[in-house]
């Protein structure tokens, strides 16, 4: 209990002596992990408005012009059997017109001309959640497509592929950022631990003289890492939240993103303390890297 | 009797320049020994062999029939707990009681509280600083520091004790004072070595003295006069 008592003590001892030092690696720390918050907060949410988007992709089967009513009828039948799909609406060539002139006001006339509506009939398909993968929906589509009475089938799946492909390209940025920034913020307390030997490095020699373990030296500057980094960790998440409350205030002044802030959101409580855990183990990482190197001396 | 340490021809070069020379020597159990000789003589060389802070370029030593020369970096603390040491700059820490400073051993070692209590108590007892136990060491008077010292060196029941110039920082009457503590821990069992180049010291021990000259050893004679403090 004592020996416990005493790692403990002797870490806080460490951090209180460099207090100055301490405080700069906990500020560095914060700092530069939270510019890789900043790429992680993108790409959690861009991540989040992706699967959110792929859940609302709906497939527009276009049915043929001259497709008699009993042909339509049996399409539907189809569709509604098929086990991928969770739902079917169907369009007629009035309602599409009927949105087309609420959707586009102002371009209404352009119809007017043409006489006959040229817009066609279309079941507008959702798919079951289990097939909404990319792979999925193409196959679905492809099959749909060689259904007799079916002109076209439709989808916005293409800017989804866009959007994921610009997700790949943010998480590979944020992985080499988070990996140089880290590899930072390992170096900056690894330099504070090297200080707190060097600074006692006495009292380290009086130690291995009267028979402590490299092992029972070390704790209270292991134990001294992980606190920087889960203090830098700690303060870095405090100082997103700050700037993406202030993100939210600003969306929400401008008026021109209004709704966007409910799609948006910050780590939930499970990820903001798994990032203090990583933060610990990188402050642990600085400590074993800075007792590699330097060596609180041979036993 | 017992050899308690053995040194088999051991040798140990800095630069090409002997430390010491094939030295063969035995130290029995319970055993008092001078280890004198003037500066650079190989004294402390000789000592920091003993608890593995240096290996020799040659020759086998051996600890209470553990041959030091072999033992893995791992194992060199637990020989650290057996041979206790004293130095002439004392080595307490500053920012800790003497209590704290003595208990060390014990607390490195994972002692029980109960345990650490006792044996503080009983060591600075033993030394005479029972009473300065709550106070910092730098407020102790040198002789009181190097009590605290030795009583750091004593705690944990080592069965050798060394000490590296103990009494450099002394004046004589400190210097008497301290020697009869070595004395007195000697005849409770303990192998003592005592390093010093100060002739003093010398007359005040009725024992074995093991002279180094330029890093060898001078043949034994004993100290023969026995002058108390």
């Amino acid at each position: 209990m004592r020996r416990l008592f005493y790692l403990v003590r002797e870490a806080w001892a460490n951090m209180r002596t460099n207090r100055t030092t301490t405080i700069v690696a906990i500020l560095t720390t914060a700092f530069t992990l939270a510019c890789v918050g900043i790429f992680l907060l993108l790409y959690v949410n861009l991540r989040s408005a992706a699967g959110w988007l792929q859940e609302d992709v709906k497939i527009m089967v276009y049915v043929e012009e001259r497709l008699p009513r009993e042909g339509m009828q049996e399409l539907e039948r189809t569709l509604k059997s098929d086990r991928m799909v969770a739902g079917v609406l169907f369009v007629s060539k009035e309602q599409a017109l009927g949105e087309f002139r609420a959707q586009f006001p102002a371009d209404s006339h352009l119809l007017e001309g043409l006489g006959e509506n040229p817009l066609p009939a279309s079941f507008v398909v959702t798919l079951a959640p289990n097939f909404r993968s990319p792979d999925a929906m193409k196959g679905w589509v492809e099959r749909v497509q060689t259904m007799e009475g079916v002109a076209k089938v439709d989808y916005n799946q293409e800017w989804i592929n866009v959007l994921a492909e610009l997700i790949g390209y943010i998480e590979l940025v944020a992985i080499g950022v988070g990996v140089l920034l880290s590899a930072a913020a390992v170096t900056i307390i690894g330099n504070t631990i090297r200080l707190a030997l060097f600074a006692r490095r006495e009292e380290i020699e009086i130690l291995r003289s009267i028979g402590a373990t490299r092992t029972f030296i070390r704790i209270p500057y292991f134990l001294e890492g992980a606190v920087l980094g889960a203090c830098g960790s700690a303060l870095s998440l405090g100082i997103l939240k700050l700037g993406f409350e202030l993100f939210l205030q600003q969306i929400q002044s401008a008026g021109r993103f209004s709704g966007m802030e409910s799609l948006v959101s910050f780590f939930p409580l499970s990820s903001c303390m798994a990032l203090v855990v990583a933060g610990m183990g990188l402050g642990f990482a600085g400590s074993v890297v800075s007792l590699l190197r330097v060596g609180e001396g041979r036993a | 009797m017992d050899a308690i340490i053995q040194l088999i021809h051991v040798s140990k070069w800095y630069d090409r320049r002997a430390a010491l020379s094939d030295v063969t020597l035995e130290v029995e159990k319970g055993e008092f020994v001078l280890l004198m000789g003037p500066s650079g003589a190989g004294k402390s060389t000789l000592l920091r062999m003993l608890i593995g802070e240096e290996q020799p370029d040659e020759g086998q030593i051996f600890v209470q029939g553990r041959n030091v020369t072999k033992l893995k970096q791992s194992e060199i603390p637990y020989l650290r707990r057996k041979v206790g040491s004293v130095f002439q700059d004392f080595r307490l820490l500053p920012k800790k009681s003497v209590f704290d400073n003595v208990a060390l051993p014990l607390v490195v070692q994972g002692a029980s509280e109960k345990d650490i209590r006792r044996k503080v108590t009983e060591a600075l007892r033993a030394v005479g600083v029972e009473h300065k136990k709550d106070q910092p060491p730098n407020s102790l008077s040198a002789g009181e520091r190097q009590r605290a010292c030795i009583a750091r060196a004593i705690v944990n029941g080592p069965v050798v004790l060394l000490a590296d110039e103990p009494t450099g920082s002394l004046d004589p009457e400190r210097t008497g004072e301290i020697i009869e503590l070595f004395k007195l821990i000697s005849a409770r069992g303990t192998t003592v070595i005592v390093a010093t180049h100060d002739p003093q010291v010398m007359r005040q021990i009725n024992g074995r003295v093991i002279t180094l000259a330029q890093g060898a050893v001078v043949p034994e004679r004993r100290a023969t006069v026995g002058v108390g403090v």
